[in-house]
């Protein structure tokens, strides 16, 4: 295992190294993390066209199927990847590189400093700042696994079963806009963005396993409803993708409203 | 499919299973060094609120219902427990007589140890402080009692006569803890409103931090000219002055971020408890110092 630490911060390194030394590449770069529009609207798009891609009338169903499965699949994804998150105490790469102590057989033993290169413009380069003064999100304490990763590779890889032309861009948009960007900055390590991933395939394919036994009774009378149901179909296809260019932000905190709601009537 | 479905969870867990660093400290503000100085291994349960003083460490051990008192390096000493009626004892002052003065947010009311070792109830829980919060030793030798459910803090004189200090009216939310400054002005935190309040010698209360996002204190210790300040909620220790303002020592993270009581030794050493697991009975004492 240690060696495979090693690696993902060889690799860290590596790519870390790339920032802080042009402001206009660190500010590219940036980009995908600070808007979402540019994150996820190429994903979305993708998705968009492998709904609608052209084929007869039972390619567009088996595509709608692996679609629809996939979209599911995300809700656990993100699930599992708070869940460990919660347990795995990991601080984002760009944390690491402050005096820190871990512990270790019951004694706090001190962490070695992993370098880091801070951006010259964006939104982690102000993170960074912000962590030097001490105003640190909790949410930058724990960067293992990335949800990022788990979520937008289980998409991605989605829309590829969906329609390999389509499933490509997405994939590699994922891999060079939204993954790469993210080890560059010091948001997350390797480990981080493989565990993410791997997390993400994996319910993606066991999703679209699952759902083979309900191809009939569930799947085919859906696709069968978005088909004859064109455009209120599209209507809730445009939450799907708006959804997704948040990675289920906002569905998140509509839960939670609905907690405190659920709780204010409970408590009179 | 599913090979690779197979592949893919164990590279997860694979990953899962490369990290080992489950709790951290870092320090912001430099020049700090950390170590673990004790933990439920050497008898303490789950410590809450602490104090240095007479060159020994008292600790309210909340998981453990006892008040201790720890020279580094031995055991800790108990000088009492559940037997004499405690549940949660909270905060803790210690007077120049020797008296050790201590609440129980779950018992209630305000105790005292003295030198011989007898625990008594210093004002009974029924006289209006069923659950009792942060403990403060006024410079003229009172004490100052959080009483959380009143949202009062009330002043108690050493043969226990009781009196409001600050009323509901003045809307304290809860009393955690109190600090005085060396000027005698005394320092509420309230971690329900996430509030610093500050009551000065003229009477009156001042909101010293307040509205601001990631902040909630949780114990106060005057030490160095400054106030330091732990705050559970997000696992952070801070240093305040009026001057400076509220700036961040230290971070805690994993099993080390639910940080609680507060002490400072004479060297300028800061004690800090941490309730890993208050029913698991798991908690740490840290000790922050200065390199130089």
């Amino acid at each position: 295992m240690e060696s495979i630490v090693r690696l993902s911060d060889w690799l860290y390194l590596l790519l870390n190294g790339l920032a802080g030394r042009s402001w206009l590449f660190d500010t590219m770069v940036s980009l995908p993390l600070d808007n979402a529009l540019v994150k996820a609207g190429p994903i979305g798009a993708c998705f968009v066209y492998a709904w609608w891609a052209g084929g007869g009338e039972s390619d567009t169903r088996r595509r709608r199927s692996i679609l629809l499965v996939t979209v599911a699949s995300l809700v656990f994804v993100m699930a599992t990847t708070k869940i460990i998150g919660d347990q795995v105490f990991q601080p984002r790469p760009f944390a690491h590189s402050q005096q820190s102590w871990h512990l270790e057989d019951g004694r706090l033993v001190e962490t070695a400093k992993l370098p880091y290169r801070a951006p010259l413009n964006g939104g982690v380069a102000n993170r960074y700042r912000a962590l030097t003064r001490g105003e640190v999100e909790q949410n930058d304490l724990v960067s293992f696994p990335s949800d990022h990763a788990g979520f937008f590779v289980a998409l991605a890889l989605g829309i590829f079963l969906a329609s390999r032309r389509a499933g490509g861009v997405a994939l590699a948009w994922t891999g060079a806009a939204i993954l790469l960007p993210r080890i560059v900055t010091g948001m997350h390590s390797p480990l981080d963005i493989a565990a993410g991933a791997a997390i993400g395939a994996a319910w993606l394919f066991a999703f679209q396993f699952a759902a083979r036994p309900a191809r009939r009774w569930a799947l085919e009378p859906l696709t069968g409803w978005t088909l004859r149901h064109e455009a209120l179909a599209a209507a809730l296809l445009f939450f799907v993708a708006f959804e997704s260019a948040n990675v289920l932000t906002n569905v998140r905190d509509l839960a939670g409203t609905g907690e405190e709601i659920v709780d204010h009537v409970a408590g009179g | 499919m599913r090979a690779i479905a197979a592949f893919v969870l164990s590279l997860a867990l694979a990953g899962c299973g490369a990290l080992d660093h489950e709790a951290m400290v870092m320090t912001v503000e430099p020049g700090w060094t950390a170590e673990l100085v004790a933990s439920e291994q050497d008898g303490f349960a789950s410590p809450d609120g602490l104090l240095w003083a007479d060159g020994m460490l008292y600790v309210a051990d909340e998981g453990g219902s006892a008040i201790r008192a720890w020279r580094p390096g031995t055991r800790p000493a108990l000088l009492a427990d559940a037997r004499a009626g405690l549940a949660s004892p909270e905060d803790l002052v210690r007077d120049s007589a020797g008296n050790t003065y201590f609440t129980d947010d779950t018992r209630g009311g305000l105790w005292r140890t003295d030198p011989l070792g007898r625990t008594t109830a210093l004002v009974e829980p029924g006289r209006g402080m069923p659950s009792t919060e942060g403990l403060g030793l006024a410079p003229d030798g009172d004490l100052v009692v959080g009483d959380a459910p009143g949202h009062r803090v009330l002043k108690v004189s050493p043969d226990g006569k009781v009196s409001v200090l600050v009323g509901p009216e003045r809307r304290i939310a809860k009393p955690e803890s109190f600090a005085f400054d060396d000027r005698g002005n005394l320092y509420i935190a309230d971690n329900s409103d996430n509030v610093l309040y500050l009551l000065r010698t003229d009477g009156s209360l001042h909101r010293a931090i307040a509205d601001r996002s990631g902040f909630s204190p949780e114990s106060l210790r005057f030490a160095g000219g400054a106030l330091f300040i732990t705050d559970s909620d997000n696992g952070k220790l801070f240093r305040y002055t009026p001057d400076d303002g509220l700036n961040a020592v230290a971070l805690f993270g994993g099993s080390l971020a639910n940080i609680q009581g507060l002490a400072a030794d004479p060297a300028g050493a800061l004690y800090v408890s941490v309730q890993s697991d208050l029913k698991g009975r798991k908690g740490y004492i840290l000790k922050l110092s200065r390199k130089d």
